[in-house]
């Protein structure tokens, strides 16, 4: 009985954790973004609210949270806010299945850092993935709208193609891995000494494709194409429930992809230990921003394509190299 | 540029014996009967070479039994020669010349929409800028210039208080009609039957169409079935304010045309009424004109490649476009005293002599921009999915440039020569070099490498410019006092008895222009912007028609975009380029 408590406790304290740091981390990713934009476009960002614009997503967050909630005439309401549920729900599910370093000892009782240890992970992260299509289908789809409504459509073509392509450029490490538990792969590339992105290039490129057009950035932003569709799929939401969107996909989402990207690929927390007992936390969160950083670059670097070239890359090219990759592994594995 | 030559004349006349030619200061026109009109127009079409379409447009004679004149400006590009064919409407008609070029449609919806003549054979003769059913004709010589007040517009005090006695306002209750949302409605059924799935409103108000431009687009999916274009939220009226003004009180008017591109406005402008006037223009004067239109183009085309990047995605080039131009604002606005519509130049010269230090910021900027454009070619030109955003969209063929009237940059594209800067030289474009860039397929790429060219040969020529000035004396006249009609620079009024009378004379009577018309047009980045001038020796123009480049280029987007994507119509648009201050005047 008190283990079962022990447990819980100990659960409900990691989810808080990761709850309040990951939301947190997402409201400031915002304020990184403009500061790295304007010096990206040769001006400041923000800098007047707080120390180096420090308090302006506090700002921004207080002005979306006391802005008039407007709701569209005829616009299906259950959908409508249902559609916000489903924006954020699924991008922090994500952070559940997510291994932030190895496990410990706390007074006693071991503590894995990780919500749900779960032995499929990996696919928990695929189901979560696609359920993120539903928020942005649910708004375009409510709000009565023509441009949202065809943003959203946009959004649900792409999402359906790259899901695929994910699936399989994955497959390739959990064959090498032989789980798919996340803790799992992370401790079989500790073992082996060498990150996966080592036998599985081509994968990881692939990967970081998907993971840009699952979380819209640039040059798969089509859903939103604000000079096309006026920011599509959220173009009627007021307030918060505005500002939830792009918290949940453009930072939430990355971020979570991110991490993904890094504990099947790029080693998880391994890393030499230099900063001491915190150095694990500390790797994870290095590379997992540096992937960050690298979506932000290409943001504000690239022009965006059209959604039907995007499905066009996705089905004609990038699936089959993903396929070809998963056989070429197989193969390579079981004979080698 | 010439006119139509003897021997073309003398074939014409030999063909028709009918047709009249009248050979005037200016220009050469040929008069013809309305059943006559189709067969000339197409005899010189396909027989004479005069294949581009430049203008048409109506002159209203209200004492005159036929009251209309229509007045067609053609171009030939073979032997660089103009001709203006002039016919009267027989009540208040007019055959349509859809078959022969497909953008007099636009031109005939326009002269339909201004002064009511009909014309036969248009299969949507629908009013041009103004609502489905406004019932009267702005352009007419009988519609006054303040409107016809008769609509009630209280004050919104008044609407929730109620009346009160006497009035809380001290203004006309009565106002000129405005379009209701009913209008606009009805308007936009009137304009397209839907085929497809669902038509999709692209405006009046929408960030990709750079203005209040409204597109309607019939979807099929994402695919443009069919599209129109709703035009007018922008119409002032220019055409009819031109004529109720002094010659050069319409300058700042010109400015928030193509307020993007206000010199150049005024370039043409100006050049058109000194044509008229008899104007000759000091040396300093014109390569001051030339500098700063060339200033204005790259201006202009800055504007152009930062909004269409941002259309397409790239965010970061808008604001490295804009820093640039943000000096050449700062260069004019230390010469002119404005940023943006600037009334620099006057009929006769320019406002103001350079200001002090004014080419050492233009040296140091020329030396400058080309680090910034290899800037810009790195971020875009070699970009994988720039090509495939812009390569293979929107051709447009040789033969649409010429049926559509296409100019500038969208002509030059498709490989037609067409740079007036070069076949007409005004201001000191004939003593300056530079080149002119044509593009080989016509697609959107194209467009945006001749643009980029552009700016190129535009600072070959600032340069030039620059040198030629620091070699002028300081003293050199930058405006020609001599002429009457032109105005005593300001410092001068203050100081000099005579000067001051002369500006009273020109301010308060204004300066007779002699009988006749002229037709000059500028070069400018969007396209040939021309004036047609009818004087009948007032000192206000009798008509000024304004040829509007943006205009036509915009006429051929509905067709491009059939059977595309909406992606591909914020391409092809941001390549079009259009300003609505231009289109709709």
């Amino acid at each position: 009985m008190t283990e079962l408590l022990v447990s819980l406790l100990i659960t409900v304290i990691k989810v808080l954790v990761v709850l309040g740091v990951f939301l947190g981390v997402g409201a400031y990713l915002t304020w990184f973004e403009r500061k790295l934009a304007g010096h990206i476009q040769a001006r400041l960002g923000p800098k007047l609210v707080g120390p180096f614009g420090l308090l302006q997503p506090l700002a921004d967050g207080l002005k979306l949270l006391t802005k008039e909630s407007i709701v569209p005439a005829n616009a299906d309401r259950i959908v409508y806010y249902l559609a916000v549920v489903l924006a954020v729900a699924p991008a922090l599910m994500l952070f559940a299945v997510i291994p932030f370093g190895p496990s410990f000892k706390l007074f006693g009782v071991e503590v894995k850092p990780i919500v749900a240890d779960v032995n499929i992970a990996v696919l928990l992260v695929f189901a979560f993935g696609s359920l993120l299509v539903y928020g942005t289908i649910f708004s375009g789809w409510a709000s009565n709208s023509k441009y949202a409504f065809i943003g959203s459509l946009r959004k649900a073509a792409v999402i359906i193609g790259y899901e695929v392509v994910l699936g399989f450029s994955v497959l390739g490490v959990i064959l090498l891995a032989g789980t798919m538990s996340t803790t799992g792969i992370v401790q079989a590339q500790i073992e082996r000494g060498v990150w996966f992105i080592v036998y599985q290039p081509i994968a990881f490129v692939l990967y970081l494709f998907c993971m840009l057009a699952e979380s819209g950035r640039v040059p798969f932003d089509i859903q939103e194409a604000e000079a096309e569709l006026v920011t599509g799929y959220n173009v009627e939401y007021g307030g918060m429930r505005f500002g939830v969107f792009p918290l949940a996909e453009w930072y939430l989402n990355v971020m979570a992809l991110s991490a993904i990207a890094v504990v099947l690929f790029l080693g998880g927390w391994s890393g030499p230990h230099i900063f001491g007992p915190l150095s694990p936390y500390l790797w994870f969160l290095i590379k997992m921003f540096g992937l960050v950083f690298f979506v932000l670059w290409l943001h504000w670097t690239l022009p965006r394509f059209q959604a039907k070239d995007i499905t066009e890359i996705g089905w004609k090219v990038m699936l089959p190299l993903a396929i070809l990759n998963v056989v070429i592994t197989a193969f390579v594995y079981y004979f080698v | 540029m010439p006119w139509m030559n003897k021997v073309s004349a003398d074939r014409v006349k030999q063909e028709f014996k009918e047709v009249e030619v009248e050979h005037t200061e200016h220009t050469t026109n040929l008069h013809v009967k309305k059943e006559k009109l189709l067969e000339l127009l197409s005899f010189l079409k396909n027989r004479e070479g005069y294949r581009h379409f430049i203008d048409f447009s109506c002159i209203d004679f209200p004492d005159r039994k036929e009251r209309f004149q229509g007045v067609y400006i053609l171009y030939n590009p073979d032997e660089n020669e103009r001709v203006i064919v002039k016919t009267w409407a027989k009540d208040g008609k007019l055959p349509s010349l859809q078959n022969l070029w497909a953008c007099a449609k636009w031109a005939e919806r326009e002269a339909y929409d201004m002064f009511g003549v009909e014309f036969e054979g248009h299969e949507n003769l629908r009013r041009m800028f103004m609502w489905e059913g406004y019932p009267y004709f702005p352009l007419r010589k009988d519609f006054p210039l303040e409107g016809i007040p008769e609509v009630e517009l209280p004050s919104l005090t008044e609407l929730m208080h109620g009346r009160t006695e006497p009035p809380s306002h001290d203004y006309e209750l009565l106002h000129t009609r405005v379009a209701t949302l009913e209008d606009l409605e009805r308007t936009e059924k009137a304009r397209l039957q839907k085929k497809a799935q669902l038509v999709l409103n692209w405006g009046p108000l929408h960030p990709g169409t750079h203005g209040t431009i409204w597109f309607l687009f019939d979807l099929d999916g994402e695919n443009v079935v069919q599209c129109d274009v709703i035009l007018g939220q922008l119409h002032r009226g220019m055409e009819k304010i031109a004529e109720n003004l002094h010659y050069f009180q319409f300058l700042p008017y010109t400015d928030r045309m193509d307020y993007i591109s206000a010199i150049c406005n005024e370039l043409a402008y100006v050049s058109a009424v000194e044509k008229l006037l008899g104007v000759d223009v000091p040396e300093k004067a014109r390569y001051i004109r030339t500098m700063f239109a060339e200033l204005q183009r790259i201006n202009s085309h800055l504007l152009w490649l930062g909004t269409g990047a941002l259309d397409l995605g790239a965010l970061t080039v808008f604001l490295y476009a804009f820093r640039e131009r943000e000096k050449i604002m700062d260069i004019i606005e230390g010469n002119a005293g404005f940023r943006l519509t600037s009334a620099f130049l006057s009929i006769g010269g320019v406002h103001y002599d350079l200001a002090e230090g004014t080419l050492d910021v233009v040296k140091a900027f020329v030396k400058d921009f080309p680090q910034r454009l290899k800037e810009y070619h790195q971020l875009l030109t070699r970009n994988r999915i720039w090509l495939r955003r812009t390569k293979d969209v929107g051709v447009i063929t040789r033969e649409d440039v010429f049926n559509y009237g296409l100019t500038g940059p969208v002509a030059r594209g498709s490989g037609v020569p067409y740079d007036i800067r070069k076949l007409e030289p005004y201001a000191a474009y004939d003593e300056v070099e530079f080149d002119v860039p044509v593009g080989e397929v016509g697609d959107v790429y194209d467009r945006y490498l001749v643009r980029m060219e552009e700016m190129v040969q535009s600072l070959r020529i600032v340069e030039q410019c620059v040198s030629k000035l620091e070699k002028l004396p300081k003293s050199a006249p930058y405006i020609n006092r001599e002429h009457p009609a032109v105005m005593a620079p300001k410092e001068e009024v203050f100081k000099d008895l005579e000067d001051m009378v002369k500006n009273f004379r020109i301010v308060v009577h204004g300066e007779k222009a002699p009988k006749g018309e002229v037709y000059v047009s500028g070069e400018n980045p969007r396209g040939e912007l021309g004036f047609y001038i009818y004087s009948t020796g007032d000192s206000k123009p009798y008509r000024l028609r304004i040829r509007s480049g943006a205009l036509y280029n915009l006429s051929i987007f509905p067709k491009l975009i059939e059977g595309r994507t909406i992606a591909d119509a914020i391409a092809l648009l941001g390549s079009l380029d259009p300003v609505v201050g231009e289109t709709d005047r």
